[in-house]
């Protein structure tokens, strides 16, 4: 099937009788080479994430959960297998279609935050709106509604510089958020917040996922963030030795 | 070349290695001892590849332009000594007779008895510093070969006694053998290589040659070699006895040429002392003794102490030497050598006149006229002399032209190492949390600077070498094609100095080093935690307290003998190891004291500046100081200082009041950036009503642009967000472009510093190549107006003195092919070499002018070009011709005599009249004098008129006052034959062909013929060619702005990987990422243009209008097309290197680039 239009057609007629998986994940597998050491980063992963499924996937440093999280949401490349997202196959898209796919329908929200920091909080919100092609009043009264949604509105104009790690991190949700995306990828969303700011933004990712329905795919390495998931994924060497719905080694509930 | 802006080049050298060597010595001990931080500084060299290889680009444009200009001064030098040792060869002085009687003829030297010679020769026969004595005649003829009726208008003929050439070298055939003068017969010659080319002439060829109506016909015996007494024009080499019989002249000689000692250069050096040596030989001692009682005088003693320490070394010593003597009884060599120094004679005039001694002035300069029978010319030295003048005023030019560029790679370096500093906060940071000290911080950048210093420099020098030997080849193209003055057969050859290269390279080094070290110390005042943590610096409020400050400067000079003490202390206590440490840190404090204590002293007054009133004041000062010294720079300079003061006296202000910081901050800065700008573009002519004349130099043109542009950057930079709000509006409907332009601008304007730098070099850039291009056009247009600068002629025609024609009137109906309908009116004039000096002027030195002795036809068909005269003589210009035809006391004078309030300066003529400008519309007649040199006759003449500066094209195409010749012909004791014809063509009548026509009509008298237009269209071609070849020296800048864009866009795409990643996550596409990066660099590319076009046009505007006072021809036009061009080629290349990185930047997978720390 050469045609990924149709490939989707076939797809999404065929998960029509399944239940209703935002991500499909087959047999993906992604080797590191750096020319004098090669390493498989992941070996043959299956995963299915439902609509509106809060999932953790948890594992030791280095067992490739955030890979798994980059070709999951299409950030990197794959070697072999293939991902489906609401019934578009990721990997078929060329570059610039699964750009503008990732500015209409993910959101993203890493430990380092990644704001860019020449930009105002309120402009950091409103690009991928920007990006999408929305008008610009209605960008900049959406993205002042998220940030008043994360508690955040006072602080609009300054600059990521200006505020402190838990605000950035809110001002990152905001951004992930604003374009109403259907998936929400989060790495590692509190590795650099203490606890009770941690807490605070579990409470508002749990809120959201709860009011809007939309997919939380959370790379995290905290107990209690994973214990705030609908389902623990868990990796080890590359592999989900547990996915959270009692199937073991590298089986997906396909 | 031995001298740079008047030091030698020795000194300069010496200084360099004085400053650069302990640096580098310095850099190399510091690396020794400390090698973590050397391996720190050198192992991000291979980091980034290309990279480095911008910075060395950035780095060596320094050096390359000062290798280029000492390169092209090199050659310079070495062309004109090598073409003058190779016209000269072995003759190093030539003696004249200083007596004329009526026999001898303007143009050629006097004749003298060839006994006199044979005296001379027995009397100069124990004088070891002479090996050769020559007889001959030097004289010019028409001559035409036979064969091939080719013929040379100008062939030297020189006459040679085979019996005297001993001292002067073999004569060569151009095969090699020696060929044997005492061979030659009567009616053979030899003729030198261009006199072959000329004629094409071969042996056995025969020659005709002209002289005073007759023809003497000579067989080709051989072709010599040039240079020596075989000259280098197209010379014919006869027997003495022979040329004697053709001029008229048996038994007599016009010149004997003299051979030191030593080859062909050093033969030069013992130059000085034979001729003083023969001048003591040709000195009347009785007129000698006359001169010496006459000059023995309390005032002149006086007057001559006065006047010594305004000269020269040597002048000024051989002035004491008459001092001296005046007072002895008897009279030494010294002296008398003194007393026959023709420099020497002027000063010793200088003083009577400024005692006042008129009468005894006019005694002493008819003395001095006949005291020497025989004029030295010490030919060889002097030519040298003005070899190394030229090369280092041609190099001096370079270095000025080159000074923005130059200016434009110290800020390239700068903003180099700020940002490579920002790029590395975070390490340094962890550096200095860990116990690296803020000096070893500085180390690491300075190894690391030093470094590209070093490979950068090398590259600098050998590019350098390589840009002269690209000027030396275009200025010979510009030569080839004629009208730019240049002698013919002149050929630049490529020379580059060992000195020369080394000074360059020390400079170069020695800016570089001193830039590194500034900004290194800049980027080592960092903030651990927030460089750690990745925070924004926070703002720097003031550590020191304010009586601290103000006791910094004396620290400066405490610490050094403070530290001498202890060490002296430890020393008497034994302590040896402890001693000799706390001297050598003495040492070395004394050394860095005044570097030291200029800190400080800047540390202790930066609050007061800062707050404002401090620099109105520090501005006022300087303002003042100009407007007493009528100087441009401290006056400008003042009055934007206050300006800034002001600006500064503002934010003070709206802080206290307690006005909203941005608010008051944007109003303070505004007005800076905005008022400077405005007080800068003022046209010079507004600012002279303001504040009266001042003089400014070329060194004005240099600080107005950077001042200009600085203020532009800096309002734009201070109001940049105002800018983006309105881009962001008019983008407002292209919905992908918006994104894009919100990262585009944000990243500019947060690093306001980087940007600002950034947008002052391609302003900088740009401005100076805008400013040449339409001055370049304006001087075309004006030079090339024909009409004008010829005066309404068509035809200017030159003849050999020696075969005049008496009445070209008569001349021309003897011609079959010429007509006299065809040329309603012909002028002639000849030139007269004398010595001028202004009655009543504080300059009493005779200076070396001329006077066009010209008909009646001339003056009266001379045209309306007179640029003011003195109505006492007449209404109208044409009166003022009328009254020079009647009275040959009346004179004009061309522009180049008449000073310019603009200093357009005088550099043709040492002869400059006092008490009248260029720019006045009026003037009173002015009483000059007028010297003949060969006679001493000194005749009054009045100035009644000055000639438009466009006339004759600044002297292109003859110099001189004009005069009628009626009385000059009596006043003057030789003929003057007319020597310089101008002829008007009748409507209808092709011009060349009668240029052509006349050639070959009167090609027995030598005429050579140019049609006018086409001299000027040349003259003006060449002046456009050299400024081409400025612009193009001058646009090394803009090499510099696009490798800083390149450094800066590489930079960006390092710095801002992971930032490209989150971009890429939320949705960008790849082009956008590449257009965000294009988009960046465009703005300051074209912010730069638009600053540098727009004030460079601004500033063009005003010099043209300026220069329209004097000459009005000059016409203010934009080259649209050239600036086109260089605006596109700036652009191409800028975006060039934006689009590598950004394009590579834009590949790398989102995943790769967040991974990326």
């Amino acid at each position: 099937m050469s045609n990924p239009q149709l490939k989707a057609a076939v797809n999404a007629l065929f998960c029509d009788k399944m239940p209703d998986f935002i991500i499909t994940a087959t047999g993906i597998h992604k080797t590191y080479d750096t020319g004098t050491v090669k390493v498989n980063a992941l070996r043959g992963v299956d995963l299915t994430v439902e609509r509106g499924e809060m999932v953790a996937i948890m594992g030791p440093s280095g067992c490739g959960k955030t890979t798994m999280l980059n070709c999951l949401s299409g950030l990197d490349e794959i070697d072999s297998g293939q991902v489906v997202i609401d019934g578009v196959i990721l990997h078929d898209l060329p570059d610039d279609e699964r750009s503008d796919y990732r500015a209409r329908r993910m959101g993203f929200v890493f430990q380092l935050y990644n704001l860019l920091p020449v930009l105002s909080a309120v402009e950091n919100v409103e690009l991928p709106l920007l990006v999408s092609g929305s008008k610009p009043a209605e960008s900049r009264k959406r993205s002042m509604d998220l940030l008043e949604m994360v508690g955040l509105s006072d602080r609009a104009q300054h600059l990521p510089g200006e505020l402190s790690g838990g605000q950035r991190q809110r001002v990152t949700i905001a951004r992930a958020l604003v374009n109403q995306p259907s998936i929400v990828w989060a790495d590692e969303p509190t590795g650099d917040l203490d606890s009770e700011t941690a807490s605070e933004i579990m409470d508002l990712m749990c809120q959201l996922n709860a009011d809007n329905g939309q997919s939380f795919v959370l790379v995290t390495h905290s107990v209690d963030v994973g214990n705030r998931a609908h389902r623990i994924v868990r990796m080890r060497d590359g592999e989900i030795v547990d996915d959270g719905n009692g199937n073991g080694q590298t089986s997906g509930n396909l | 070349m031995e001298e740079l802006f008047g030091l030698s080049m020795d000194i300069i050298m010496y200084v360099l290695l004085a400053a650069f060597l302990p640096v580098i010595a310095g850099v190399a001990v510091m690396a020794w001892r400390n090698r973590v931080m050397l391996k720190l500084g050198l192992r991000n060299i291979p980091r980034r590849k290309s990279q480095t290889a911008l910075i060395v680009v950035g780095i060596m444009i320094s050096t390359l332009i000062m290798a280029a200009a000492f390169g092209t001064g090199d050659s310079i030098t070495f062309s004109i000594r090598k073409n003058a040792i190779d016209a000269l060869g072995t003759i190093d002085e030539i003696i004249v007779s200083a007596r004329a009687d009526e026999s001898d003829t303007i143009g050629s030297s006097n004749y003298f008895p060839l006994q006199r010679y044979e005296q001379l020769k027995v009397e100069l026969a124990d004088f070891e510093k002479i090996d050769g004595l020559a007889p001959g005649i030097g004289e010019f003829a028409p001559t035409i070969n036979n064969r091939t009726q080719l013929s040379e208008g100008q062939m030297q003929i020189t006459g040679v006694d085979p019996n005297s050439l001993e001292g002067f070298g073999r004569f060569n055939m151009t095969g090699g053998q020696e060929i044997r003068l005492e061979n030659l017969g009567a009616k053979d010659a030899f003729i030198n290589q261009e006199a072959a080319d000329e004629l094409d002439a071969v042996v056995g060829d025969e020659l005709v040659t002209f002289v005073a109506g007759s023809s003497v016909a000579f067989t080709v015996q051989g072709v010599v070699d040039s240079g020596g007494l075989a000259g280098q024009g197209s010379t014919l080499l006869v027997r003495l006895d022979r040329a004697q019989e053709m001029f008229g002249r048996e038994g007599m000689i016009n010149s004997m040429a003299v051979s030191n000692l030593g080859g062909v250069f050093a033969g030069a050096e013992v130059s000085d002392d034979v001729t003083d040596s023969l001048r003591v030989l040709f000195a009347d001692r009785a007129i000698a003794t006359q001169l010496q009682t006459l000059l023995n005088r309390v005032e002149v003693l006086k007057q001559i102490e006065l006047l010594r320490p305004t000269l020269g070394e040597e002048l000024a010593s051989d002035l004491s030497l008459l001092a001296e003597g005046l007072g002895e009884l008897s009279m030494t060599d010294d002296f008398i050598g003194a007393l026959a120094d023709e420099d020497v004679q002027e000063e010793a005039l200088n003083a009577l006149n400024n005692a006042g001694l008129t009468e005894v002035e006019s005694q002493a300069s008819t003395l001095f006229a006949g005291l020497a029978e025989f004029r030295v010319l010490d030919v060889k030295k002097q030519v040298l002399d003005q070899a190394d003048q030229a090369g280092s005023g041609v190099t001096s030019i370079f270095i000025i032209m080159g000074l923005f560029s130059i200016m434009v790679g110290v800020l390239l370096i700068f903003l180099i190492f700020v940002m490579l500093a920002a790029a590395r906060r975070a390490e340094m940071g962890m550096a200095r949390a860990v116990g690296a000290k803020r000096r070893h911080l500085v180390q690491m950048f300075i190894f690391e600077g030093t470094a590209y210093s070093v490979v950068s420099g090398a590259v600098g020098v050998v590019l350098g070498l390589g840009a002269s030997s690209i000027i030396v080849f275009m200025v010979n193209r510009i030569f080839q094609s004629g009208g730019s003055g240049a002698p013919d057969n002149f050929t630049m050859f490529a020379h580059f100095e060992l000195r020369s290269a080394i000074v360059a390279y020390c400079l170069g080094m020695v800016i570089t080093l001193a830039t590194v070290g500034i900004s290194a110390y800049r980027v080592s005042r960092l903030n651990i935690v927030a460089a750690v943590r990745g925070l924004p610096p926070p703002i720097q409020t003031s550590e020191t307290p304010f009586r601290t400050r103000l006791l910094a400067p004396l620290r400066a000079f405490s610490t050094p003998v403070s530290l001498g003490g202890s060490a002296l202390w430890a020393l008497v206590r034994l302590d040896i190891s402890r001693g000799i440490g706390l001297l050598l840190r003495a040492v070395w404090a004394g050394l860095t004291s005044p570097l030291a204590l200029f800190g400080a002293v800047f540390q202790a007054l930066w609050v007061p500046m800062s707050h404002g009133w401090l620099t109105v004041v520090v501005g006022a000062l300087l303002t003042w100081l100009g407007t007493t010294s009528d100087e441009a720079a401290p006056l400008r300079i003042g009055v934007t200082l206050v300006i800034i003061g002001v600006g500064l006296s503002i934010r003070t202000l709206a802080h206290r009041t307690g006005l909203q910081a941005d608010i008051g901050d944007r109003i303070a800065y505004t007005f800076m950036g905005v008022v400077n700008l405005a007080f800068w573009v003022i046209p010079f002519r507004a600012l002279r009503s303001i504040f009266g004349e001042i003089d400014g130099g070329i060194e004005m043109f240099f600080i107005s642009g950077i001042a200009m542009v600085a203020a532009a950057v800096w309002t734009v930079m201070y109001n940049a967000d105002l800018l983006l709000k309105v881009l962001t509006f008019v983008t407002g409907p292209f919905g992908q472009l918006r994104p894009v332009l919100v990262t585009a601008v944000a990243y500019p304007m947060s690093a306001k510093f980087r940007t600002g730098l950034t947008l002052a070099m391609f302003g900088l850039v740009i401005f100076t190549l805008i400013v040449m291009s339409i001055l370049t056009e304006a001087f075309s247009t004006a030079v090339g107006d024909s009409e004008r600068v010829a005066g309404g002629w068509d035809i200017q025609a030159t003849v050999n003195f020696n075969t005049p024609i008496e009445d070209i009137r008569l001349a021309i109906d003897e011609k079959p092919s010429l007509n006299n309908v065809d040329i309603p009116s012909i002028g002639g004039y000849t030139t007269i070499p004398v010595e001028t000096r202004q009655v009543g002027a504080d300059e009493q030195r005779w200076q070396f002018y001329a006077v066009r002795a010209a008909d009646d036809q001339f003056l009266r068909e001379a045209g309306a070009n007179l640029k003011m005269f003195d109505t006492e003589y007449g209404d109208t210009q044409e009166d003022i011709w009328n009254a020079v035809r009647a009275d040959s006391n009346l004179v004009v004078v061309d522009s180049l005599v008449v000073p310019s309030r603009q200093g357009f300066a005088n550099d043709e003529l040492p002869f400059e009249l006092e008490g009248i400008f260029y720019e006045d519309t009026e003037m009173e007649a002015i009483d000059i004098e007028v010297r003949e040199p060969r006679t001493g006759q000194v005749i009054p003449l009045k100035v009644i008129g000055v000639l438009d500066r466009l006339t004759d094209a600044f002297g292109e195409l003859g110099i001189g006052m004009l005069a009628s010749r009626e009385e000059l012909d009596e006043a003057i004791p030789f003929r003057i034959p007319t020597t310089t014809y101008r002829f008007k063509a009748a409507e209808g009548v092709d011009v060349a062909q009668l240029s052509k026509d006349l050639e070959s009509a009167f090609r027995e008298n030598g005429m050579e013929s140019d049609v006018l237009s086409e001299l000027v269209d040349d003259i003006a071609e060449a002046n456009r060619a050299f400024n081409y070849l400025f612009t193009s020296f001058m646009g090394l800048g803009l090499l510099v702005g696009i490798a800083s864009l390149g450094v800066v866009s590489l930079r960006a795409v390092v710095e801002r990987r992971q930032q490209i990643g989150v971009l890429r996550a939320i949705g960008y596409r790849r082009r956008m990422v590449q257009l965000s990066f294009l988009t960046e660099s465009s703005f300051v590319v074209l912010m730069g243009t638009a600053i540098g076009v727009g004030l460079g046009t601004i500033i063009s505007w005003n010099i043209v209008k300026d220069i329209q006072e004097e000459v009005e021809t000059v016409r203010f036009a934009i080259p649209w097309i050239q600036i086109g061009i260089i605006v596109a080629i700036a652009y191409v290349f800028s975006l060039a290197t934006t689009f590598l990185p950004a394009r590579q930047a834009s590949r790398i997978y989102p995943a790769e680039a967040l991974r990326y720390e």
